[in-house]
């Protein structure tokens, strides 16, 4: 298997505070790994780093065999790294379709020129393009809201839109932070089945995840982090019988 | 194209035949219209991306100098000051944009009228630059030999370059780098922008440098016109003209600033005479809109029907 991610060392800290502490683990390609923790383990943390939100205090972050440490949110998202949200973030004035139209943006060509003098290439590829993110739109199941004004959706639509965003970058690393929040028992069922089947074949993917039964259900793989160290790395159905993770995690469930 | 495109082209007919049946002072007022409408419509282009430019003057000041300096002082042809005049523009925009786009709210709006504020006091401060008098006999482009003297000829040069600045702003707000812009408009999209790969600070410099090589390029042909230019000609109270144009226009469409602008200039145009009314009036009239008619006059339509839609549709993309 060869590893899409390869974290080494990973320390983040601001200020006095330490958020992640020489956190190490790798993430072989087309795996679904979940990242479980309580608040304030410095899940979301990691997430930034490795999206190039906040880069690392020290330590190496690799994709693909290729070091990626330091570079920006927008050169790793060119790189194949595509994220969600803790907070559900779309262009809120923009349809459904425009939303995944954005982001879309690195398949794009001629953006500016082209569209200024409306050459025949510019053209062809804005209808590809809507195409595609029709097609982006299908496969979420969600192609029926395509006009609806993206700040007027409901929760579950408008996760599955912020899914459908990230996943339209054809990244090859998926983050998503909690998809499944929020959401109702069927809401939340329909998503983690679209991303187990659907998203997980074309991608390697990293989610966060609070409740054990949809970790256990669907991923392969946990990762534990408590106070920003790595506790745990092995199976996810492996999780609820580990000792140091019930003892640090598990018991302070019921106060989330 | 569309009926849209028929009323365009209806209306750039009507400003091109003008002159034949305008009075000189008709024709004084259009091009002044002409020249505010062209400064708003720029600024629009950076309202539109969320940021509020203070300064623009400063770089309408910029086109206007390098123009009346590369004439006057080192006598290049007129005809070269204008595309100069907003390259310089450009230029500033662009490395000012670079470093004050990655802020947000009062920040930016407070370091651009830094800027035009430093722009006017260099202008003031050195001999050079015309001191504070500014600098007198800025020749007019001559058209196969013959200088368009009159407001007859100048006119047509104003309109061909209102029509390319405008022009060029309108079609680039259609394209998809316009509709990339409007993912910048406020911190967390500008956040979901950069994830999927959509550089976000390159992108707004890309927009603030268009509109500023507008700004400048207009500001040059506008110091051919008046054949002067000094440090009182392009202030803060531009600046804020401009805005009152845009706001009283409205900001849910492309045609709102300009509209505001036409109205406003040709009004005050006939308070001229009366000096300070002109800053009361259009005080006024701006305090008026915003309580009465937050979306400006190009709401008006709609809230005549009694319709009230939540939001502009300035996305919906008509090309």
């Amino acid at each position: 298997m060869t590893r899409v991610l390869e974290l080494r060392g990973v320390t983040k800290r601001f200020g006095g505070l330490t958020a992640l502490s020489d956190v190490s683990f790798d993430v072989a390609s087309g795996e679904l790994l979940a990242l479980v923790g309580p608040n304030g383990a410095g899940k979301s943390t990691l997430f930034n780093t490795i999206a190039g939100v906040s880069p690392p205090t020290s330590g190496r972050i690799h994709l693909d065999g290729v070091d990626v440490t330091g570079k920006s949110s927008h050169a790793l998202a060119r790189l194949g790294v595509a994220r969600t949200f803790q907070l559900v973030t779309l262009f809120p004035e923009m349809s459904v379709l425009e939303n995944v139209v954005q982001g879309l943006h690195r398949h794009t060509r001629l953006a500016m020129l082209g569209g200024l003098l409306s050459l025949p290439g510019y053209r062809a590829d804005q209808r590809r393009v809507a195409e595609r993110a029709e097609s982006v739109l299908a496969l979420l199941g969600i192609a029926g809201h395509m006009s609806e004004r993206a700040n007027q959706l409901p929760l579950g639509i408008a996760k599955l839109l912020t899914v459908a965003i990230a996943f339209a970058t054809e990244p090859s690393l998926l983050l998503l932070d909690e998809p499944a929040a929020g959401l109702s028992h069927e809401e939340a069922t329909r998503m983690m089945d679209l991303v187990a089947t659907e998203v997980r074949k074309h991608c390697t993917v990293v989610l966060v995840e609070h409740n054990m039964r949809i970790v256990g259900r669907y991923c392969d793989r946990a990762v534990v982090l408590q106070f920003g160290r790595k506790i745990y790395d092995g199976r996810a159905d492996g999780l609820i019988r580990d000792e140091a993770v019930v003892d640090a995690y598990l018991g302070v469930a019921e106060m989330d | 194209m569309n009926s849209n495109g028929a009323r365009i082209a209806a209306l750039l007919a009507a400003l091109v035949l003008l002159p034949f049946v305008a009075p000189p002072y008709a024709l004084h007022v259009a091009i002044v219209v002409l020249f505010n409408a062209t400064y708003a419509a720029a600024l629009y282009a950076v309202l539109r991306m969320g940021y509020l430019s203070l300064g623009h003057a400063g770089f309408i000041a910029l086109g206007a100098y390098t123009c009346v300096i590369l004439s006057v002082r080192l006598g290049v042809s007129p005809w070269l000051g204008i595309p100069a005049g907003g390259l310089v523009a450009g230029l500033f925009a662009w490395g000012l944009g670079a470093l004050t786009l990655r802020l947000r709210g009062i920040y930016f709006s407070l370091a651009i009228f830094a800027f035009g504020e430093i722009v006017t006091a260099l202008f003031r401060a050195f001999d050079w630059f015309g001191g504070p008098a500014g600098i007198p006999g800025v020749p007019r482009p001559a058209f196969f030999g013959t200088p368009l003297a009159s407001h007859f000829a100048f006119y047509w040069l104003v309109l061909a370059v209102a029509v390319l600045g405008i022009g060029v702003l309108y079609r680039l707000q259609y394209t998809r780098f316009g509709a990339t812009l409007l993912t910048l408009r406020t911190a967390d999209s500008e956040r979901l922008a950069e994830s999927v790969g959509i550089p976000a600070v390159r992108y707004k410099t890309a927009a603030f440098v268009v509109s500023c090589m507008v700004a400048g390029m207009t500001g040059a042909v506008h110091a051919q016109y008046l054949m002067f230019v000094n440090p009182q000609v392009f202030t803060f109270l531009t600046s804020t003209d401009l805005l009152i144009y845009a706001m009283v226009g409205g900001l849910a469409s492309f045609w709102g600033p300009i509209l505001g602008a036409s109205l406003l200039t040709a009004l005050g145009e006939q308070l001229f005479s009366v000096g300070y009314w002109k800053t009361l009036v259009y005080a006024a009239i701006l305090m008026i809109v915003i309580m009465l008619l937050p979306g400006g006059l190009v709401d008006l339509p709609r809230r005549l029907r009694g319709l009230r839609k939540a939001a502009p549709d300035e996305i919906a993309a008509p090309p």
